[in-house]
């Protein structure tokens, strides 16, 4: 087994009497692209807050890993081991690409008083700050526009700003929430073969016997997207068997669909009668009302990657 | 066609003909004026209020006097209360508590006519420079603090998140995120608190002042010194406008990154 980097156990949230997500358990390992799909409604934002910390499930726990650490950092609010890119950029106005991606290591590394007090070394620490900025915007693809303010820029671009934002910390895990959903179709598959480029970083460190850089969850609305560009797809879903549970009414959403989904490689042509078979099966298993499947029915990704190793799993052959 | 664009030659020479008019348009009335009655002092022609800028200037001290303690106080005012204003409006939008404690009187205080309570003022106060700048600040600041409070309410919850995932303190995240994104905003609230400052001071020295402009303005329309009053007006006006010129330029210094509307 990989190390892990993210940790969910027991978690269940209602708001008042609405019951959202119901024993939720989802083990991320270091360097996995996770998709996470579902039906509207089905509590995908509520699971995205309780991992970000901005909202405090009913019961049950998130927990991040340090690399090299097997003992677990409980979430108890937003912080800097989770990394987050909404939908909608969220950049710093008044910040240039450049100091858009630098202030994380500026607020992270430095505080108020030593950046007044100690002036000569924060103006040393900041030079690296901002080299260290420019090389992982280049690696996005924004080398030309490190000066350029987010107004300035399209919103593939400020993207991509906003993951760089997101990586120069090297969070446990980076948290992409519907992060193409406002750009148009070529910018978008740009984007997904960034991801897909971040990826074979992962497989070249595994290979290199390095920790993997890189761990995403990506939530998103397009199936295409989640099997694309992720390793495996998780499906959320309110629409499973709980009648022979004993509940009275539904019980909220859980996890209905895990499963290894297949690797590409930037800009490789996407094998489709795989890729639409996969595609039904979750729609039927995860997103049809009239379908309620057992809970465990599709739920097997760690028994099939024990079995056959795949993804990250089976970088190191 | 509405709002269609307009070679800006046109844009000048339309706005170049409106200012003659009114010029030509004065100088016509305070003429016909002059020759009905040559004592009348109430419609001096521009000549007339030149000699009388001269006589404040020069003649007199009025104009150095006056200009000293209307602008000390107005400066002294207006700093206050953007300072207080600044520190107390991005706090609120930051910490519950304390907008919730703020929220109720500040938009009470917003409804109050300071020039009604200018009584009171004197009252606990007196008449020294304390009470112009009472009157300043308690006139300008509570609406000040509600739009800066309001700005900063503005910034989206998504970026103070994003800004905790990067490492903030929560001093960083209300002093290095939302005040530096807010400082447009901040800015032109300022520029449009000025005119309600100058209003304030200027009524409080018509009624209570010993010198500055509102006091020479009441001294001399009772004598009908028109050729006075009127280049004070103007000045006045000079000042205001002067002063949205300053900020207008600061605003676009600092953030070169705001894009208006």
């Amino acid at each position: 087994m990989l190390p892990l980097s993210l940790r969910i156990r027991g978690l269940h949230h209602q708001y008042d009497e609405n019951k959202v997500l119901h024993d939720v358990n989802i083990d991320i390992v270091r360097g996995e692209i996770v998709g996470l799909v579902g039906p509207s409604g089905c509590g995908k934002s509520t699971l995205l807050k309780s991992i970000l910390g901005t909202l405090t499930p009913t019961s049950g726990a998130v927990e991040t890993f340090e690399p090299g650490s097997s003992d677990g950092q409980r979430v108890t609010g937003p912080g800097r081991d989770r990394g987050i890119v909404y939908q909608r950029y969220a950049l710093f106005p008044n910040l240039t690409a450049l100091d858009n991606v630098a202030i994380g290591p500026k607020l992270d590394e430095t505080s108020y008083p030593f950046r007044v007090f100690n002036f000569p070394a924060w103006r040393k620490l900041r030079a690296q700050h901002r080299e260290r900025s420019a090389a992982l915007l280049k690696k996005v693809g924004l080398g030309d526009a490190l000066d350029k303010y987010p107004h300035e820029l399209s919103g593939g671009m400020q993207q991509r700003v906003a993951i760089a934002q997101a990586l120069v910390m090297k969070p446990a895990i980076l948290l992409l929430d519907e992060p193409f959903g406002a750009l148009d179709e070529a910018t978008r598959e740009g984007l997904q073969g960034m991801l897909l480029s971040l990826y074979e970083d992962n497989c070249a460190a595994r290979r290199a016997g390095e920790a993997p850089p890189y761990t995403i969850l990506i939530v998103t609305h397009e199936l295409n997207e989640a099997i694309y560009v992720g390793d495996r797809v998780i499906g959320l879903s309110q629409y499973w068997d709980w009648s022979g549970d004993g509940f009275d009414g539904p019980p909220g959403a859980t996890v209905i669909y895990d499963r290894a989904a297949p690797v590409y490689r930037p800009n490789a042509p996407k094998e489709y009668e795989q890729f639409m078979a996969q595609r039904e099966q979750i729609r039927g298993a995860v997103f049809e009302p009239k379908v309620s499947p057992k809970r465990g029915q599709h739920v097997d990704f760690w028994e099939a990657v024990a079995a056959e190793p795949h993804g990250i799993f089976a970088c190191d052959v | 066609m509405v709002r269609a664009p307009l070679a800006s030659r046109w844009v000048w020479l339309l706005g170049g003909i409106s200012v003659l008019v009114l010029l030509l348009g004065y100088s016509w009335i305070s003429h016909g004026q002059q020759l009905e009655n040559p004592n009348d002092t109430t419609i001096p022609s521009l000549a007339a209020m030149l000699d009388g800028l001269q006589r404040a200037a020069l003649d007199e001290d009025w104009l150095w006097v006056d200009t000293k303690a209307t602008g000390y106080r107005l400066g002294v005012g207006l700093l206050i209360s953007v300072v207080g204003s600044v520190l107390i409006g991005v706090l609120m939008s930051s910490l519950s508590a304390l907008e919730a404690l703020l929220l109720p009187p500040l938009t009470l205080a917003a409804k109050v006519v300071p020039t009604a309570a200018l009584a009171v003022f004197f009252a606990l106060v007196g008449t020294g420079t304390e009470l112009y700048i009472t009157m300043i600040v308690f006139g300008i600041s509570p609406a000040l603090t509600l739009s800066i409070y309001l700005a900063a309410k503005a910034i989206p919850v998504e970026l103070i998140d994003k800004a905790y995932t990067l490492g903030a303190s929560h001093m960083e995240v209300i002093w290095g995120v939302v005040f530096p994104a807010v400082v447009p905003q901040i800015i032109d609230a300022i520029r449009l608190a000025v005119g309600p400052a100058m209003v304030y001071l200027i009524a409080a020295e018509l009624y209570l002042g010993d010198e500055g402009y509102g006091y020479r303005i009441r001294l001399l329309s009772r004598r009908l010194e028109m050729d006075v009053v009127y280049p004070y007006i103007m000045l006045l006006a000079g000042f205001g406008f002067g002063i949205d010129v300053l900020l207008t330029g600061l605003r676009k210094q600092l953030c070169p990154w705001y894009v208006e509307g």
